[in-house]
């Protein structure tokens, strides 16, 4: 039988400073790499975000001879190397939205809010470590998608369209048209990639946190990115027109979109920064809205 | 010390606590004995900060937990032990609990050796059983070393060695020093167990006070009377200012009257006796009693005792 004496691991002396945001990011951190689900989720960002880059470009560069003028038009080599994104916004959404849900599921939020009296800390580190991690795995999988997809083109006998070509230089090219990083607007594409994932990852967790059901929070998070977009679809043809460059969806579109070629899109989306910062507003309010029920409710 | 200053909760039209002051001393453990859904847990959930009380206030070491700068090393709890991510692991659950409070990794490890998990320390919890998770829990509470520990109903799912283990646990921290407060639904374990009670019902405070106070003050002596004259004793006990109940298989359990009176009382009435035996009423039936119009979700077995 155990009897308890003094413990021999001596404890530091806690009569200076307080349990704060820097410990509290250390136990999100093992929290988050401690759980299955994160190491599935990010291998299925970089796996989708990377194979779909290759197979779409490497379907594309087959047909290029057979492609129409309207298909050739829209043809935009940094947003098709960027497919998997539009999976991978899910992805990060449940990832997110479970770093929280998942504790209130099973009831440790309890055990995460008594180890630190101020609750606002645990939804900043929260959002630090999952915002950090999504990030850059986000943005290596936006660059290998990149570069992995123009490879895929020049394979299948892609060559850059010369300094100052115009759509219809395009349209009538004989060869499938690749990019550089350095073009105009690509690194900015491919960049702001991570960052719409980022922003939805901070959305879904904040949601998270508003809701406190997994279930809920995912529905809540697909319904914005999915229904939302619908729904504005139905309206009236010039309430859809004012309203639907601020949907989340058609913001993650502008901010990808390389507008030295825009064509479809002239006039129906926001510029990318804007969409950045509109976007970011977006995931302000739900954080503040977050951060008050947190604080305010019994947990 | 734990310091609970009329504190009341509601939860939409139910309150679950009700104006209710108590207080618990570092040095012995203290018993928080109630029947299930009397406000236990909720006032427990009050002490950590995880709920906010309507009105009143309760304090750790004269702070209310929203006050302490490194919470896990003042005040440690056992709340609810299958509250865990099934996935990760005992190590892991522990560590990330240890690093909002800077606690060191080798007293992760001290703490898994204390409650005798080491060995499935690196298991998912998902595979643990309530015994084990019941385990995992008092090693949290005991993480950050604090001087004020609460544990709820710590004893269930363990088996005998481990309820035993619990006690003697539970006691060696109140002899450190630590307040030690212990939720519980079973007055006998907590006869065991708890030197001070704190009891409620229906959210409001029945008694606090020391276990052998609370239990001779409270047992009341009962008669079981056996006769062919039950109806015609029955009558004359009553006459002699005695309490009476029939019992379903012809008995008598009299209150109020020593055993020699009721003897003699039979005697004076003419009636023969077939049984005639003092009874103490058990400290679950006391505390049964005590708590009878207070507990929401009654059984269809009546107790008889005392009445």
């Amino acid at each position: 039988m155990t009897t308890v004496s003094v413990p021999p691991v001596a404890l530091p002396a806690f009569d200076r400073g307080r349990a704060g945001l820097v410990q509290q990011v250390r136990s999100e951190w093992t929290k988050l790499r401690s759980v299955r689900s994160t190491w599935i989720s990010l291998a299925v960002i970089v796996v989708a975000g990377v194979g779909l880059s290759a197979l779409v470009s490497s379907v594309e560069g087959g047909r290029w001879a057979q492609l129409g003028f309207a298909d050739r038009a829209q043809f935009d080599p940094v947003r098709f190397s960027q497919t998997g994104e539009f999976l991978s916004q899910f992805v990060v959404g449940v990832l997110g939205a479970l770093v929280v849900t998942s504790e209130y599921g099973t009831g440790s939020i309890r055990t995460t809010l008594s180890t630190t009296s101020r609750r606002t800390t645990v939804l900043a580190a929260k959002l630090i470590v999952i915002g950090a991690v999504v990030f850059v795995v986000s943005e290596v999988t936006a660059f290998a998608s990149f570069f992995v997809g123009q490879a895929v083109l020049l394979a299948h006998g892609g060559r850059a369209l010369p300094a100052g070509s115009t759509i219809l230089d395009q349209i009538h090219s004989t060869s499938i048209p690749v990019v550089s990083i350095t073009d105009a607007g690509a690194l900015r594409a491919v960049f702001l990639c991570g960052v719409y994932l980022l922003l939805l990852t901070l959305l879904a967790c904040a949601i998270g946190f508003v809701l406190r059901h997994t279930a809920g929070a995912i529905s809540a998070f697909v319904g914005i990115l999915l229904v939302l977009p619908l729904i504005v679809q139905i309206l009236p043809t010039s309430l859809t027109h004012s309203f639907e460059k601020f949907l989340p969806s058609n913001l993650g579109l502008a901010m990808i979109v390389v507008t030295s070629r825009k064509t479809d899109f002239a006039g129906v989306l926001l510029t990318p920064w804007a969409a950045v910062g509109l976007l970011s507003l977006y995931a302000v309010v739900v954080i503040v809205l977050a951060a008050w029920l947190l604080v305010r409710r019994d947990a | 010390m734990i310091t609970a200053s009329r504190v009341t909760k509601t939860y939409g039209r139910t309150r679950a606590v009700d104006d209710l002051s108590f207080d618990v001393r570092p040095g012995v453990v203290t018993g928080f004995l109630g029947p299930n859904g009397s406000g236990k847990s909720t006032t427990m959930r009050m002490v950590m900060g995880l709920d906010r009380p309507d009105s009143g206030v309760v304090t750790i070491d004269g702070r209310r937990f929203g006050d302490l700068r490194w919470p896990l090393r003042e005040v440690g709890a056992l709340l609810e032990a299958k509250a865990l991510h099934p996935g990760r692991t005992a190590y892991d659950h522990l560590l990330a609990m240890a690093q909002t409070n800077a606690v060191p990794k080798a007293r992760v490890v001290e703490v898994l050796g204390l409650v005798g998990l080491e060995s499935v320390a690196r298991r998912r919890v998902g595979k643990y059983s309530l015994g084990m998770s019941q385990r995992l829990g008092i090693a949290s509470a005991l993480l950050g070393d604090p001087g004020v520990l609460l544990f709820d109903e710590p004893v269930n799912g363990l088996d005998p060695e481990g309820i035993l283990w619990v006690r003697t646990l539970l006691q060696g921290l109140a002899g450190e020093g630590r307040t030690v407060f212990v939720s519980s639904h079973l007055m006998s374990e907590m006869a065991l167990t708890a030197t001070d009670l704190v009891v409620i019902g229906r959210g409001r405070l029945i008694a606090q006070t020391s276990v052998d106070d609370f239990i001779a003050s409270n047992t009341v002596s009962t008669v079981l009377v056996r006769s062919p004259g039950a109806g015609e004793l029955a009558v004359s006990l009553r006459a002699a200012g005695g309490g009476v109940v029939v019992r379903d298989d012809g008995g008598l359990l009299v209150t109020g009257l020593e055993v020699a009176r009721v003897g003699d009382l039979a005697h004076a009435a003419g009636v023969a006796l077939h049984e005639l035996s003092p009874l103490q009423a058990s400290l679950e039936e006391v505390f049964m009693e005590l708590t009878s119009d207070m507990v929401d979700y009654h059984g269809h077995a009546p107790v008889e005792v005392g009445t």
